[in-house]
């Protein structure tokens, strides 16, 4: 009988950005709105609230004079005897802080999942840039991009994922700031002490991130039975269990506690925690991340 | 190991029974490769994993399941034997085998079989010659010395016979043989009976003998089945078991009939220490003359069997009386009441003539058991010499009384009793006595059971001298103590007498149910005196065997081995001559394997100096155990590799459980549905479309005589008919189909319309049988010439048509035709029509003559449903049911009349309905109300 589960080579970026936009076509654009003022280009809330650069309608004005002319909207002033302007809001990018986790455990995927952790992975994270990006919104990678603004900020990333031979297990977070959201996607399996010491980092900056936890679902069911030997991906540790099944319900135990843990640390901090499994759609995912993304602005 | 019948080949290997505790070590040290997952929540699992203690040895079961594996193994490759059988060592230079296949070694001979082959097993391991001897066999048969394969071949070969042994001649026959080769062991495989001159046989056999082998069964249980007896009241049956065996023992014993079946049965109980047990058949007489054979139950031997013949049966009476009675007045002929009396019990035989001098010859031929003689008085010498005999051989000889009896000279020989001359009358006018009743029947007469009658009154009879024997020869006496039967018994036979004359005259017994009471009994004690068939025996006559005893007791027809019986002596029982019935269908001997006075008694080994072993009888048990160990140690390696598996984790239930029926209904849907699909497939054939297109609306064709004018007048004709019948009836046939007799298939139309052309080409001789053969099926074909004025007005003269349509019924089988009569079914089908006009009239409509029903059998042409297969008109039916486009007739009627071109139509309606209903209106429901609207 085959293994349950197996580390799958590493995910091309470029498969993994072909799929990335397909996954981004399905979520309409999303536009980031900031709660608080960003301190980027122009900062504050209210200062959205206006019209200027963007591309939505925000009012009719009458037409003053001195203004361009192509400025006029016919269409309007066509209904009555004065001249309108349409006003548009005027939009500003918020910087977007994209990780997924490169770890070897990330590897791993199951028969019943249809790509593995990493794949996921990154086709959220791309997706999710791709989404940003095509919103205006800058878009950055620690340790591998500052932020910056492209229409194509899933293919820079991409393209400098390609480059990066090596990317760190553990983010350097330093750069973020105040303001700005940090995505993160992981599988988040590490002891919980160790996850919240280092997303504490985040925490003290006032950062809003959130959190995508990438489940397998061999990794939640435990489906093994059996004398099986555990080996870990990461360290090459080895278990050796009698009777797998025997040990089900105590591991399942232990996986959603830590879970819950995790999910209510990051809901007091006023965090989304997302859960998307391997063997789901990874929009599912892509949506809550939105919809945390947009409801968190309000 | 000695409790067990369980020996082994190679003992030896049983030492490796000692590895076991070091394959148990072994076992236990190593545990079942695990299988290697990879895990990323490791930790996770580790915090779960430090509860659990992770097992390092195998599952004490596994281990033994392991342990029994090893076991097993080296056992079955230790060579083990169940049942071993002991080797019987021929110390001798040659083995003689001597086999007893009589009767009583029927019911286990294959078990002697197989123990003999035993012993030509050992002989042939020691290379020693084998003689094989039957103490049943032929007196010249073969018995080597054989090699061990001839000897198998020729023990297989032999089987038991259904005869008594014959040792003497057998063992001097192997003694003989033994004279060259000596110190030979002798085998001496015995059916468990004594016979005579055995101690003799035995000592010839053994004399050159280095060894005797003794078998014999460990006890004989064969009941045999000694004599039959048909008594008065029963048939009894008597038996003799073994000497050896005392213990009471009950049997049944049944009674078949000629066809087998059972018909009675009768208990046999032998009490303790008794060896001979009777069994009595308390069944009416009339059913025991059917016993053809008797059995005991759950012996299948030939002893347990006995068939009767004649003797045991019905009886042959022959009738004798002088001056036979007016034909006119039976119940005055003196034989009426006796024949009357035993007809129901005895076969009668009368003689054909009245001469006493032929008549009693001719009857003795016949063997009567009984022979009855109304008032005859004196007999002529040779015929009275021939009847003393015939008593004194056993026969029964009843005389009546009577006026001729009573004169006649006292006739010491064939009368009980001294008679005085002259009868005595009592009662009457000159009589002061009574007529007298009849006394209880005296003890000692052969009727001293029956119950006399007590109506019976005797007025006149003859008088017995008073002799000293008179009391005991008086069978019964009046109430004054007068013999009114007598008897007496002269040689074998016996002699009765009544004092009256066998009719009503001197006393009214003869027509009392007493009479028929005592005759029957007479005809119980009576005796056949063979069979009536049989060649007068001067010593030379013998009887066919007919039907034969096999080995196993069931009735055989004769074997080719069986010869005639002589029928004069008393034949032995022998293989040329084993039992059964002798005779033919007319009449048979029984030839019965035992004697009235068989005893069973066991055989005794024989008191010998040499070497005696004794062997047991009994089929070779020995089975090598080898595949069955090996068998089972294979389920338990199976059972291992499961048990791997599921410890490993690879038997999950749910997953298995339902990729598995899933699977399998999926092979089983494929299964069923693949032949499915193919066969449809393959039923399609080409010209299927127009078949069915032809067969799912009716359509009436016509045939295409190439000429397109006709072609298209029968078209446009068949379509505004058709179009009529849509108009009027339930049917709405479909559009006309013009056919090519010589290709298309005809069995789809009902009727086909074909308008003879002179000027067409005449069809093939293979179209007009396919023409031919339509009609037979049942098909129609209206024939029409549509020349009606185109003949001439001479009677004689043809129209070209007509000569076409003779030409081509010519070659078909027509049968007889008529114009349609007035009462066809076809003038009532649908309108009532007098006449068959179309575009001409006058011209009758020919159809099949109706037939009667004498002359159903030989028509040539078989018609469905009475529907005639063939009808002919001139009048152009086509023509006046022509329509064109818009619905207007084609061609004018002749004369033009309007009427006539609707009679057309309805005429085609009348045929239509015809083809379609066939005789459905020739019913006679609907005679009268045609009737009734035909009257009017």
């Amino acid at each position: 009988m085959a293994n349950i589960g197996a580390v799958s080579a590493a995910v091309a970026p470029r498969d993994a950005l072909a799929r990335a936009r397909v996954r981004a076509a399905l979520v309409p654009d999303l536009l980031v709105e900031a709660r608080r003022v960003v301190n980027t280009v122009i900062a504050g809330w209210h200062g959205r609230r206006k019209r200027g650069i963007g591309e939505n309608f925000w009012q009719f004005r009458p037409y003053v004079d001195g203004e361009a002319i192509a400025r006029i909207d016919w269409r309007r002033s066509a209904r009555d005897d004065h001249t309108y302007v349409r006003d548009r809001e005027w939009e500003a990018a918020h910087t977007v802080w994209l990780w997924a986790d490169p770890s070897a455990s990330m590897l791993y995927q199951s028969k019943a999942a249809s790509v593995s952790k990493e794949s996921r992975a990154l086709v959220l994270a791309l997706a999710l840039a791709e989404l940003l990006s095509r919103s205006g919104e800058r878009i950055a990678w620690p340790g591998l991009t500052d932020p910056f603004s492209a229409r194509n900020g899933a293919e820079r990333l991409a393209a400098q994922m390609l480059h990066m031979a090596h990317l760190p297990t553990r983010p350097d977070l330093s750069a973020t700031k105040r303001f700005s959201d940090v995505v993160l996607i992981s599988d988040f399996l590490d002891p919980v002490d160790e996850t919240q010491e280092w997303l504490d980092t985040l925490a003290t900056r006032g950062v809003r991130a959130h959190l995508i936890e990438i489940a397998d679902p061999a990794e939640e069911e435990f489906p093994y039975a059996g004398r099986t030997e555990f080996q870990d991906p990461e360290t090459g540790a080895k278990l050796t269990a009698g009777r797998a099944e025997t040990l089900r319900d105590d591991y399942r135990t232990l996986y959603n506690a830590r879970r819950d843990e995790l999910s209510r640390w990051a809901r007091k901090l006023g965090w989304s925690y997302t859960v998307n499994h391997t063997d789901r759609l990874a929009s599912e995912a892509l949506v809550r991340v939105h919809l945390a993304m947009s409801q968190g602005s309000r | 190991m000695g409790f067990l019948p369980l020996s082994f080949g190679l003992p030896a290997v049983l030492a490796g029974l000692l590895a076991l505790p070091v394959i148990w070590w072994l076992l236990r040290l190593t545990p079942p490769k695990p299988q290697a997952e990879a895990f990323p929540p490791l930790k996770i699992l580790a915090r779960v994993l430090r509860k659990e203690e992770t097992p390092h040895q195998s599952p004490w079961w596994l281990t033994l399941l392991r342990l029994a594996m090893a076991a097993l193994i080296i056992l079955a490759l230790a060579e083990p034997v169940f049942n071993p059988r002991e080797r019987v060592s021929t110390g001798g230079n040659a083995v003689a085998i001597v086999i007893d296949n009589g009767w009583a070694a029927a019911p286990d001979w294959a078990m002697r079989v197989a123990t003999a082959e035993r012993l030509i097993a050992d002989a042939e391991a020691e290379n020693a010659p084998v003689l094989l001897a039957f103490t049943v066999d032929a007196p010249n048969a073969e018995i080597g010395p054989f090699d061990a394969q001839a000897a198998r071949e020729r023990l297989n070969a032999a089987e038991a016979q259904p005869v008594p042994v014959d040792r003497a001649a057998a063992f001097a026959r192997v003694a003989q043989a033994m004279t060259d080769m000596p110190n030979a062991s002798v085998a001496v495989l015995s059916d468990g009976l004594a016979s005579e001159a055995d101690e003799a046989a035995f000592d010839a056999l053994l004399a050159d003998a280095g060894e005797l082998i003794w078998a014999s069964p460990q006890g004989v249980t064969e009941i045999g089945l000694t004599a039959t007896a048909n008594e008065p009241d029963a048939f009894v049956v008597e038996a003799v078991r073994p000497t050896s065996e005392v213990g009471p023992r009950q049997a049944m014993v049944a009674a078949l009939d000629d066809r087998g079946r059972r018909i009675a049965e009768a208990q046999l109980s032998f009490g303790a220490g008794e060896a001979a047990a009777t069994a009595a058949f308390t069944v009416p007489f009339e059913l025991r003359n059917d016993f053809n054979s008797l059995a005991v139950d759950g012996e299948a031997q030939a002893g347990a069997v006995r068939v009767l013949d004649e003797n045991a049966r019905r009886r042959r009476v022959g009738l004798i009386a002088q001056g036979d009675g007016d034909v006119a007045q039976p119940l005055l002929s003196p034989l009426h009441y006796i024949s009357r009396a035993l007809v129901p019990f005895a076969d009668l035989i009368e003689p054909t003539s009245a001469d006493l001098g032929s008549a009693i010859p001719e009857l003795l031929e016949q063997r009567p058991a009984m022979i009855v003689m109304a008032d005859v008085g004196t007999l002529p010498d040779e015929a009275h010499a021939a009847l003393v005999d015939w008593v004194d051989n056993g026969g029964t000889l009843v005389r009546f009384a009577g006026p001729r009896l009573a004169a006649a000279e006292p006739d010491e020989d064939l009368l009980p009793v001294r008679l005085r001359v002259g009868e005595r009358a009592l009662g009457g006018t000159l009589s002061w006595t009574e007529p007298q009743a009849i006394a209880e029947y005296p003890e000692g007469s052969p009727f001293a059971d029956l119950t006399p009658p007590t109506d019976v009154t005797v007025s006149r009879q003859v008088l017995a001298e008073p002799t000293a024997d008179i009391v005991e020869r008086s069978w019964v006496n009046l109430a004054d103590g007068t013999p009114l039967v007598t008897g007496a018994r002269r040689g074998d036979g016996t002699l009765a007498l009544f004092h009256i004359t066998p009719q009503a005259t001197w006393s009214n017994l003869p027509i009392s149910g007493s009479f028929v009471e005592l005759l029957r009994r007479l005809v119980q004690l009576s005796r056949n005196q063979g069979p009536g068939t049989a060649q007068a025996g001067n010593g030379e006559a013998t009887l066919p065997p007919y039907r034969l005893i096999a080995a196993d007791g069931s009735l055989v027809p004769p074997t080719p081995g069986a010869r005639p019986l002589a029928v004069s002596a008393e034949a032995p029982v022998t293989i040329e001559n084993p039992p059964g019935l002798y005779g033919s269908e007319e009449g048979v001997v029984a030839h019965n394997l035992l004697p009235a006075d068989a005893v069973l008694e066991p055989i005794a080994r024989p008191e010998t100096p040499l070497a005696v072993r004794d062997v047991a009888y009994g089929f070779d048990e020995q089975v090598d155990l080898r595949g069955p160990l090996f068998a089972i140690a294979l389920a338990l390696m199976i059972l291992d590799t499961l048990a791997v598996l599921w410890l490993g984790g690879k038997l999950r239930r749910p997953r298995a459980g339902r990729a598995v029926p899933a699977a399998l209904a999926l092979a089983l849907v494929g299964a069923i549905s693949m032949p499915d699909a193919n066969a449809q497939e393959g039923d399609i054939r080409p010209g299927d479309e127009e078949a069915i297109a032809a067969i799912s609306q009716t359509r009436i064709a016509y045939v295409l005589t190439g000429d397109s004018s006709i072609d298209a007048i029968s078209r446009a004709g068949l379509e505004g008919l058709g179009r009529f019948l849509a108009d009027k009836t339930a049917l709405e046939p479909g559009e006309p189909v013009g056919v090519d007799i010589a290709e298309d298939e005809l069995a789809f139309y009902p009727l086909v319309y074909w308008p003879i052309d002179e000027g067409a080409e005449m069809p093939s001789q293979a179209a007009l049988a396919r023409i031919d053969a339509y009609m037979q099926e049942g098909g129609t074909v209206l024939f029409d010439t549509r020349d009606q004025f185109g003949a001439g007005f001479d009677a004689g003269s043809a129209s070209a048509s007509t000569m076409r349509l003779r030409d081509i019924l010519a070659d078909m089988n027509v049968p007889p035709l008529e114009p349609v009569p007035d009462d066809h079914v076809l003038t009532k089908a649908f309108y009532i029509l007098p006449e068959f006009p179309g575009r001409f009239n006058g011209s009758p409509l020919w159809v099949e003559a109706s037939q009667t029903l004498e002359e159903t059998a030989d028509r040539p042409v078989r018609v469905g449903d009475g529907v005639s297969p063939i009808m002919i008109t001139a009048n152009d039916l086509a023509g006046a049911w022509a329509i064109g486009g818009n619905g207007a007739p084609m061609l004018p009627t002749v004369p033009a009349d309007p009427m006539q071109r609707v009679h057309a139509y309805r005429a085609g309606v009348n045929i239509m309905m015809y083809m379609l209903t066939g005789n459905y209106k020739s019913d006679q429901v609907h005679v009268p109300s045609i009737l009734e609207r035909l009257g009017q």
